[in-house]
């Protein structure tokens, strides 16, 4: 009962217009004021421990940052020019670029916004100058945007890696196999769609041109190999080499040389009002001033203002699970559903259901942090690999983003296409209905998921 | 990158917005770096700073805690808008007022949290009382001889040795130190909250919340099609 009256202050809260992290930690404090005897010092204590004492959320601000300097306008246009390359010349070939786009951009950023943002500013106007209409480049775009979170690096997998201690590793190496196919199947949907309806197709640029675009982008999708390699090793020759915290500096480290000495988009070298770049060569003490540079502490400040945005609601969301683990709240819900005979199937029903109506009103990681610690013992318990539950809920979280009333990519793509959020709504909804199909394939398969982290990981040892 | 910044009118303002961004980025800065040099020394020489990992950890709660005060004053707090944007103005204003209060009530509590916490380890008392303070506690037991873990004493902060440790000598930084942070970044939170909450009386702001984290982002592509 008493948990009824904890969540439903908290959605009060949160409709009247109260901050998300703020709803969750006043609901938690005045609970444990008022239930337990904890005290204010110990609260205060959390907050600051959610920080200094959670070594995987150390990854976040380093992936963001990673992803604040890869997404200076330039390495987007340049992976949007090798995608062009590559499938431009399929019938409804920018269509199907801007989703390879995505699919890149998405391996170099944690965030589905911020993809929609960089891929959608530059292709929705490239297909309107096409000919396609503005509807349908929307309606891609915005579901597109939605595999940030799903292929890794993704932040929301380091908050449920973090919230439920499993590996971050064998969470992204799990994003792999849902993510292509999900793109693959958006592809083939907009293929079909442009068959029917005879959109236009690009000129075939010829090899010469994937090659030359390949080599301006490898830059960019290098970080995806330091990633990778970094965190699982070359198979066969090294073990891991860094954690995916270390990983996650060390891109963050790359992506600003990339930024400011190779791309030159941003810092000292670049050229401002359409000048040609300087030549590192030509100012060799810029090596030192970049790191001082208007532009690099103007990035910083970025990422530093996102992290501060989201961790605030994830340190106020452990402050709730740490109500929720204190009155065991999991442990009885899990009783009465396996008394009531549930099982596996009917509980993954249950965790779609709520995840889909929480996705819309709230920022993924939170809810992950609230959600996660709530459904994670019984999952265990019905005998559903953590990994897979994993996956499961952040595809939740991508059907959510793009769901009104409150949709995150709805609002991002009708920003960024200039459309009303209505139309953008109904643009997506074609492409909503193959992400749904992609939900129910992922909860019904896990091999999808468990697969490559089992393969390249070993088998997983779960703890009961 | 993005232009829509917060830029106050006053030159005071200018100078404080300045500060706290800087601080943000400098933070934010040397936690990449300081991580990223130890990765470095571990394959290059085999070596490392074996305080690295602390420091990035307390440089990484000072962000946070440092930043939701700064976050409260430029409105970037995400919350849910969905249900206010359908109300009538005079409503929404109502909720926005309400919701301001909500908020005072959490930083004052989180205030008097943070000063209960850091009290004992910079050798002063907490308050008493359970929600809001009733007095100054007595004979709590002193915690300033707590040190950090790894991370070294700072010439800066040998003065604290007389000053709270009985003229003992720290091996370490003293925990008092890095908490530090938490009753410093609590008072500016309730500070800006009650700033934001003036402004909502007098009209210059009408929430205290962003729908969502991209909100910057989107306004200058929106911008960029306009000129377009």
């Amino acid at each position: 009962m008493d948990v009824v009256i904890l969540f439903s202050m908290v959605i009060g809260l949160l409709l009247i217009g109260v901050p998300i992290a703020v709803s969750l930690g006043l609901s938690s404090m005045i609970f444990l004021l008022a239930y337990s005897d904890t005290s204010l010092a110990s609260i205060a204590q959390s907050l600051y421990q959610a920080m200094a004492g959670h070594y995987t959320l150390l990854a976040i601000p380093f992936f963001i940052l990673a992803s604040s300097f890869m997404s200076t306008g330039g390495v987007a246009k340049r992976i949007i020019r090798f995608s062009i390359a590559c499938v431009g010349h399929l019938r409804g070939g920018l269509a199907i670029a801007g989703v390879f786009a995505c699919m890149l951009f998405a391996a170099l950023s944690g965030s589905s916004p911020a993809t929609v943002v960089a891929i959608g500013s530059i292709v929705i106007v490239a297909m309107k100058q096409a000919g396609y209409t503005k509807e349908f480049a929307a309606g891609v775009i915005c579901n597109a945007g939605t595999l940030g979170i799903l292929i890794p690096p993704s932040i929301v997998m380091v908050v449920y890696a973090s919230a439920t201690d499993v590996s971050v590793g064998r969470m992204f190496l799990a994003g792999v196999i849902p993510g292509i196919l999900a793109g693959l199947m958006l592809m083939i949907t907009i293929y079909i769609f442009a068959r029917i309806r005879n959109m236009p197709a690009g000129e075939w640029a010829g090899w010469g041109e994937i090659g030359a675009s390949f080599r301006d982008a490898a830059w960019g999708l290098l970080l995806i190999v330091i990633i990778m390699v970094g965190i699982y090793g070359i198979p066969g020759l090294t073990g891991a080499i860094f954690t995916p915290t270390e990983a996650a500096a060390v891109a963050a480290v790359y992506a600003f040389i990339v930024a400011t000495f190779i791309y030159r988009d941003m810092g000292p070298l670049a050229g401002k009002d359409g000048a040609a770049n300087t030549s590192l060569l030509r100012k060799p003490y810029v090596l030192v001033t970049a790191l001082f540079h208007r532009d690099t502490r103007d990035t910083l400040f970025d990422a530093g203002k996102l992290t501060i945005m989201l961790m605030f609601i994830i340190a106020n969301a452990l402050i709730l699970k740490q109500v929720l683990t204190g009155e065991q709240i999991p442990q009885s819900i899990a009783n009465s559903m396996l008394d009531a005979g549930f099982g596996p199937i009917m509980f993954l029903i249950i965790v779609n259901v709520i995840l889909l109506i929480g996705g819309q009103f709230m920022e993924p990681s939170g809810l992950i942090v609230i959600v996660a610690p709530l459904v994670f013992p019984i999952a265990i318990q019905l005998g559903i690999d953590p990994i897979h539950l994993g996956i499961i809920m952040v595809v939740n979280m991508e059907i959510g983003m793009i769901t009104p009333p409150v949709g995150l990519n709805l609002f991002v793509t009708s920003g960024v296409a200039g459309m009303p959020m209505m139309s953008v709504v109904r643009a997506a909804l074609p492409f909503l209905a193959v992400l749904f199909v992609f939900l129910i394939m992922v909860t019904y398969i896990p091999a999808l998921s468990t697969f490559l982290p089992t393969l390249m990981m070993g088998p997983e040892i779960i703890i009961k | 990158m993005s232009s829509q910044r917060y830029t106050p009118k006053s030159m005071f303002g200018r100078v404080v917005n300045e500060i706290e961004e800087t601080a943000i980025a400098v933070l934010l800065g040397l936690m990449t770096i300081v991580t990223f040099i130890n990765v470095l020394l571990r394959y290059g020489f085999n070596s490392s700073f074996i305080w690295g990992l602390e420091v990035t950890l307390i440089l990484f709660a000072w962000l946070v805690l440092f930043g939701i005060s700064y976050a409260f004053k430029v409105t970037a707090h995400l919350g849910v808008d969905a249900v206010t944007n359908l109300l009538p103005s005079r409503l929404r204003r109502i909720a926005a007022l309400i919701s301001a209060v909500v908020c005072i009530i959490y930083a004052v509590l989180l205030l008097k949290g943070a000063w209960d916490y850091w009290a004992p380890f910079a050798a002063l008392q907490p308050t008493t009382g359970r929600w809001f303070p009733t007095g100054i506690a007595e004979g709590v037991r002193d915690r300033a001889f707590y040190i950090t873990d790894q991370v070294p004493m700072l010439g800066i902060f040998r003065w604290l040795e007389d000053a709270i440790n009985y003229g003992d000598e720290y091996e370490k930084l003293p925990r008092v130190v890095p908490y530090a942070m938490l009753p410093f970044a609590c008072a500016l939170i309730l500070f800006r909250i009650l700033q934001a909450t003036w402004e909502l009386i007098i009209g210059k702001r009408d929430s205290l919340i962003v729908s969502h984290e991209a909100e910057d982002a989107v306004e200058d592509v929106a911008a960029m099609n306009r000129e377009g």
